[in-house]
């Protein structure tokens, strides 16, 4: 009845961006180069989480009737 | 005229500039190919006054930005991957010249070596497993008994019995995604677990509670792709995505030194 399928397997095709900010900041072969240094390792994580809530905040003020969205949470920074 | 700078995809071998023809990478620059000792280093030219450590502190914050970039070093990094063994460098990974490419090549060169060993004839999987949300337990304020004799006793008792609930339902999901992840390492050649992400930066209603990548022998992808639907089967209540094949983004990585 509730047993499910993976059913959705995604073809050879995009990858959800925020799977791909997972590997492309997160994972990777990490060499420094010449102007990425002080960028290099965990700063680049943090780099990420700070866009994406940032983006999500934005979202949320311009369509505050789009909720799923706990009322909770965002704001509050504990993610 | 700004500065130019070069700005590396991924590392390979045995892909030369010609086989890259006519594909280009970020600003529709044309993808080269830089040989040092064995090694590859797919680059493109890129300005640098918008990937010198300045302007890369602002612009990873453009959301818009992050995503024009990430996408870009995607495609340049499948493109690779279809030609050769690729170990995929992170975002944003430049040099001023192509000096400076050879010079990481060759400070890097053992361990870049092992990581394309490694990754060669395999591609990665993601997989993750989403717990339905369920209806809530029925909580307190239905009836309209709260000031009868007893209530708050039951009340009592009955929050007792939701915690006790929702521990019960949390090993249950914590299992589920044990028995998953288990279950496909079987089948792959590694696994790892990445932090499960954010219902709202996913896009997935439910809790997610796996959310792995797998390195998967391309001749065993059906057999992966196999498990995985049986392992979904039989975690009721959770919803199980596969995605793939992708490169293999989690698993090039350098050895520490």
């Amino acid at each position: 009845m509730t047993t499910s399928a993976p059913d959705r397997v995604e073809p050879r095709g995009q990858v959800a961006l925020v799977d791909l900010l997972d590997r492309l900041l997160g994972a990777g072969v990490v060499l420094a180069g010449d102007v990425t240094i002080s960028l290099a390792g965990v700063d680049l994580v943090q780099v990420r989480l700070h866009a994406l809530i940032t983006s999500v905040r934005a979202e949320m003020r311009a369509a505050p009737m789009l909720g799923n969205a706990p009322a909770e949470g965002v704001e509050s920074g504990d993610g | 005229m700004a500065d130019r700078a070069r700005y590396l995809y991924a590392v390979t071998r045995g892909v030369t500039t010609a086989d890259l023809a006519g594909r280009t990478g970020l600003d529709d620059a044309p993808l080269e190919v830089v040989p040092h000792r064995g090694l590859d280093a797919v680059v493109s030219d890129v300005d640098l006054d918008e990937f010198d450590e300045d302007a890369l502190r602002k612009n990873l914050e453009d959301l818009a930005w992050l995503e024009r970039v990430a996408r870009g070093h995607d495609d340049v990094v499948r493109a690779v991957a279809e030609l050769g063994p690729t170990a995929p460098l992170r975002l944003a990974t430049v040099c001023l010249a192509d000096a400076g490419v050879r010079r990481r090549l060759d400070e890097w060169h053992d361990g870049l070596v092992a990581a394309l060993d490694r990754v060669e004839g395999r591609a990665e999987w993601s997989v993750k497993v989403v717990e339905r949300d369920r209806a809530p337990a029925t909580s307190g304020g239905e009836r309209g008994d709260s000031t009868s004799p007893g209530a708050g006793a039951a009340y009592l008792l009955r929050k007792r019995q939701e915690t006790e609930q929702r521990a019960q339902d949390e090993d249950a999901a914590l299992r589920r995604a044990d028995d998953v992840y288990h279950g496909l390492a079987e089948v792959a050649v590694a696994g790892r677990r990445l932090r499960p992400q954010d219902a709202r930066l996913s896009g997935l209603t439910g809790t997610m509670t796996l959310n792995a990548a797998f390195l998967v022998d391309d001749e065993d992808a059906d057999k992966f792709a196999g498990v995985a639907q049986e392992l979904a089967g039989a975690a009721e209540g959770a919803e199980v995505l596969v995605a793939g094949p992708w490169p293999p983004y989690s698993f090039a990585t350098l050895e520490e030194a």
